[in-house]
């Protein structure tokens, strides 16, 4: 498990109390966000459907890399690793 | 306080709520409430204290509910929204309807794909209804162009009536187990016409006070079928007989019964390709006979050029005396038909395409 930082985009820090980033052991995206159902579900359901799919209008990124050019949520994580949760360019 | 008229636009871009004495002459707008979400369903809950309810359809973050106790002037989310048990497999992509349910609290929500949610504490908590969101039919109902929707949840006691796009109409008579009913409903896009589910059944609508007897708006425009599109039971939905004869067409979104006349019910006729105003003049049409004869009613309404959709939820009427109806339209209008549709007028012009139009007198 890596000590690594989900980033909270500004829409869902209603649901964790104001913060921007939370801290999480996670070894892979996957567990990251497991983490983040465990710890903060608010914040969880708001990011992944009841299936566990990330909801289709966000987009998650490893430090600088979409994680969809990596290996999706199985995109290891190192220690220091920053995951990040922003909306897609998306709408209308 | 006096008597106010509560009406709620749910739109593309968030809720609207217009408030007015009882008397109708100005309403005032507030709003968007959920700015920038779509709204595909609201309820004014007059019991006790009122409440107003609103689905907050986020394409980014889910589903949420909102909840008003002060008329719709701020609204919170709710605890909780509808969401399907884990492993289930479905994930939750709209909320359609809200209803009240018989205990102070309780609370009815439709949803896509289609399943049926209830709450008793007021929306906080909710329970997928395994009798119809897993009913032997569930994994076959077909999504229509709008979504695999529960639009309609019409309550009788115990007994209820569920509209499904596409999936048909199901009744139960104690609100747990649920039975396909559609005999007399006909699908024009299915080699068997009349199948025992599956109908893109529009909207339904019923008297309070005449449960058994329905009135439906399903998917017409069929020339092969012209008796498919308006439909009434008189047997709690058992069978259905064409009301449509009469009616420029039989396609169209929502059906609106009058709230003191069992035999008054409204219908907004579209032209089948195109789901806008027969020739570009939009027009209710009533019926004071259970549909035997139809009544077409326009005098303010614009006469030409207007080719807009008015969707399933987006039309309603009012329990003042002398009722108005009212129309919200894909192209952001509102407008009211005061004296039971005989005379329109434009209360609101450029709000955001509106998808569901509810009414409350508190």
């Amino acid at each position: 498990m890596a000590a690594v930082t989900i980033q909270i985009p500004e829409a869902l820090r209603q649901y964790c109390a104001g913060a921007s980033a939370l801290p999480v052991a996670a070894s892979n995206v996957r567990s990251a966000l497991e983490a983040l159902e465990r710890h903060h579900p608010s914040v969880y359901r708001n990011v992944c459907d009841e299936t566990g799919a990330v909801r289709h209008h966000l987009a998650v990124f490893v430090n600088l890399s979409h994680v969809r050019d990596r290996s999706g949520l199985d995109t290891a994580l190192a220690p220091g690793d920053i995951v990040t949760i922003l909306t897609a360019v998306s709408g209308g | 306080m006096s008597q106010r008229v509560i009406l709620t636009i749910g739109t593309k871009k968030g809720l609207f709520v217009a408030e007015a004495p009882k008397a109708r002459g100005r309403f005032a707008l507030r709003g968007p409430f959920g700015q920038g979400v779509a709204v595909n369903a609201a309820l004014v809950d007059t019991r006790g204290t009122p409440r107003v309810l609103a689905s907050s359809c986020n394409a980014f973050f889910g589903m949420k509910v909102l909840r008003s106790t002060d008329l719709g002037k701020t609204f919170k989310e709710t605890k909780s929204a509808p969401a399907f048990p884990k492993g289930d497999g479905r994930a939750l992509a709209n909320i359609w309807s809200l209803e009240a349910g018989a205990g102070k609290t309780d609370l009815w929500c439709g949803v896509e794909p289609a399943a049926l949610f209830r709450s008793e504490d007021g929306g906080d908590s909710w329970e997928m209804v395994p009798g119809l969101s897993n009913h032997e039919h569930a994994r076959k109902w077909q999504p229509g162009a709008g979504g695999l929707c529960l639009h309609t949840i019409l309550r009788d006691g115990n007994r209820m009536h569920l509209g499904i796009s596409t999936g048909g109409h199901y009744s139960s008579e104690d609100g747990t187990t649920f039975t396909a009913s559609n005999r007399g409903i006909g699908a024009g896009f299915v080699p068997d016409p009349f199948p025992e589910f599956g109908q893109c059944v529009h909207k339904i609508a019923r008297h309070r006070d005449a449960p058994a007897r329905l009135y439906m708006q399903n998917h017409g425009g069929f020339p092969e079928h012209p008796d498919f599109g308006v439909l009434r039971s008189d047997d709690h939905g058992r069978t259905w007989r064409s009301i449509a004869k009469g009616l420029p067409s039989d396609f169209g979104f929502p059906i609106v019964v009058h709230p003191e006349n069992a035999d008054t019910v409204y219908v907004m006729p579209l032209e089948a390709p195109t789901r806008t105003c027969p020739g570009g003049a939009p027009a209710v049409w009533r019926s004071e006979n259970g549909g035997d004869s139809w009544k077409r009613l326009a005098r303010g309404l614009p006469k030409k050029a207007s080719y807009f959709t008015i969707l399933r939820d987006a039309m309603t009427i009012d329990e003042v005396a002398s009722p108005a109806l009212y129309f919200g339209t894909t192209t952001g209008q509102l407008w009211i038909g005061r004296d039971g549709g005989e005379e329109w007028s434009c209360l609101f012009d450029s709000l955001p395409p509106i998808h569901c139009v509810k009414v409350a007198v508190v």
